[in-house]
């Protein structure tokens, strides 16, 4: 019974490191400034939405918002496109000659984004791209496709052959085995990657601080303009914070399943 | 694998024009890199550069903030892996038996690592605001007196270590809890039919099985540390006195501050190729017998 008990404490107290500054920062999003800052902590108050109002009064925001989506929509729905392709052809391989490609991918992904980021900036700012939305959808289709890669590659690899025996047995071409039997077969797995894909790109900021102009910028670049000069408006930027991670938690819990075996694939495979 | 693929297969032209691309574009992006890096471009006076050898390269050596940025990248590296994986070992270990709500656990261990990295280094600079963050109440509730977590040159390293380590331990929890679950449970039970204490059997039995799973997550954390950037940028901005300041974020101050691209690509070089040394020199020592187990 005492080992129950240890347990269960020790177990509340994982959970309360864990959930703990999470929660302080979607309640101080509901707080008035005085409240957000009293010491000691307010731990019950009246809630206020004075903070959701600062900050969709903000113009940078929104557009910020609406950029997110489109570049991270986009260059997912493009990388996944051309990784399942990929990934079926790789997929049908002898083992060896996959997992030569494989490493080839993976190893892409070891360097730091510093050594493609810099020549893409500069030759940018050369044609005048610096401030276009295709560049970024360019930029992280680029960065996403091998993740897509090796990601669909193991989805792929749960369809038994024998569906692709039968159909080319019927005389379908590759690209209708593709197109009508894989693609509908492996479904949640391809879902599956494309939001993974949209969860790395909207929670991305190195390649958007980079490479995002005025009209571009993304929700993580956007943010850091709540940290002025003048001091932190703490109060907005909590609840610029809420809306940026909402959306992903309630995506991730979509696809929990596949995010550690994704994250896994997104630097090495064992 | 009862397929054989053929010269002729029609299924390699589903992979090779990708695969075609990809290798032109990072051979193109390589050499485009070193060709820069061997010239002194400046994104002040772009056409106008010229040849200058190694000398980027040659600065670096003798260049006292890149070497203690570069101390700092492996400090923070080795710290962040280190602790990730014991600390989330332990969790493991503290977890394994069954009780209701595993499976809720394991949904909220999922948050801190789709939280973007942004509003993580935003969280943790809320708390540990030195006047009114949540750290130094609780603290102060213990008697500590209060500590200037981010003012500090030789604590605001270890603030955004403790961030680093509240995202990713979860991360490994995860996929060594995985790793668990599909090692078998025979040789377990053998051990303990066999007298084996509890601690024996951990030690000498269940460690060994997650051997594998927890050299792999090692190697993910050590390349993500390496590069670890939003957390710095968010939280210290290098700062205080530099004291934050990795290889990383000195290659970004390098190339956006100061314009100089060719010493940042010189820096960046430099990391890739520490990063593969380090990462070798770790794949050697977790891997001993010809990598394969």
């Amino acid at each position: 019974m005492a080992r129950r008990a240890l347990f269960c404490v020790g177990l509340l107290l994982l959970l309360l490191a864990v959930l703990f500054p999470l929660y302080w920062v979607v309640v101080t999003s509901f707080k008035t400034t005085r409240d957000a800052f009293a010491i000691p902590p307010v731990w019950l108050f009246s809630p206020t939405l004075d903070n959701y109002r600062t900050v969709f009064a903000n113009r940078g925001f929104l557009s910020a918002f609406a950029n997110s989506f489109i570049i991270s929509i986009l260059s997912s729905a493009l990388a996944v496109a051309i990784g399942s392709i990929a990934a079926y052809g790789l997929a049908q391989q002898p083992a060896e000659l996959r997992r030569s490609k494989e490493k080839f991918i993976l190893s892409l992904r070891i360097a730091p984004a510093l050594l493609f980021v810099i020549p893409m900036y500069y030759l940018a700012t050369r044609i005048g791209a610096l401030n276009k939305h295709w560049l970024l959808i360019a930029a992280y289709a680029f960065v996403n496709v091998p993740f897509a890669i090796s990601l669909l590659i193991t989805f792929f690899d749960d369809i038994p052959k024998e569906l692709r025996d039968a159909a080319r047995v019927d005389g379908a071409r590759e690209f209708r085995v593709f197109w009508h039997v894989y693609l509908p077969a492996a479904r949640g797995g391809i879902v599956a990657t494309l939001i993974l894909c949209v969860l790395f790109t909207w929670n991305e900021f190195f390649v958007a601080l980079v490479l995002t102009g005025r009209d571009t910028q993304t929700l993580p670049v956007s943010i850091t303009s709540f940290l002025t000069f003048q001091g932190i408006q703490w109060g907005a930027l909590t609840a610029a914070a809420t809306l940026i991670m909402l959306p992903m938690i309630v995506l991730g819990v979509l696809v929990q399943g596949q995010i550690v075996r994704g994250m896994t694939l997104g630097s090495v495979k064992g | 694998m009862s397929t054989v693929a053929t010269a002729s297969d029609p299924t390699r032209h589903f992979f090779q024009p990708v695969i075609v691309c990809l290798t032109v574009a990072s051979v193109a992006l390589t050499l485009f890199v070193i060709w820069i890096s061997l010239h002194d471009l400046s994104l002040m006076r772009a056409g106008r550069e010229k040849f200058v050898g190694l000398d980027n390269y040659i600065r670096f050596l003798g260049d006292p903030r890149a070497m203690a940025a570069l101390w700092r990248t492996v400090l923070f590296t080795t710290l962040a892996t280190v602790i990730e994986i014991a600390l989330g070992l332990a969790v493991v270990l503290f977890l394994d038996r069954n009780f209701a709500m595993k499976r809720l656990v394991r949904t909220l261990l999922l948050v801190p690592i789709i939280m973007t990295p942004v509003v993580v280094g935003l969280t943790w600079r809320f708390l540990f605001d030195s006047a009114t963050g949540m750290a130094n109440y609780l603290l102060s509730l213990v008697g500590i007196a209060q500590v200037d977590w981010l003012g500090s040159p030789r604590i605001a390293l270890f603030a955004v270590l403790i961030a680093d380590i509240w995202q990713w331990t979860p991360f490994v929890i995860l996929l060594v809890m995985a790793a668990l679950e599909s090692a078998p449970t025979d040789p377990l039970n053998a051990a303990r039919v066999d007298g084996a204490r509890e601690w024996q059997v951990t030690w000498y039995v269940l460690l060994p099985m997650l051997r594998r799973a927890l050299a792999i997550v090692a190697l993910i954390r050590a390349i993500d540390s390496i590069k670890a950037f939003d957390l710095f940028y968010i939280m210290t901005r290098g700062g205080p006195a530099l004291s934050t300041e990795t290889l990383n974020y000195y290659g970004y101050i390098v190339a956006f501050t100061n314009f100089d691209i060719s010493y940042s690509l010189a820096i960046a070089i430099i990391l890739t190729i520490f990063t593969n040394v380090a990462l070798l020199t770790m794949y050697s020592v977790l891997f001993p017998k010809t990598g394969d187990r």
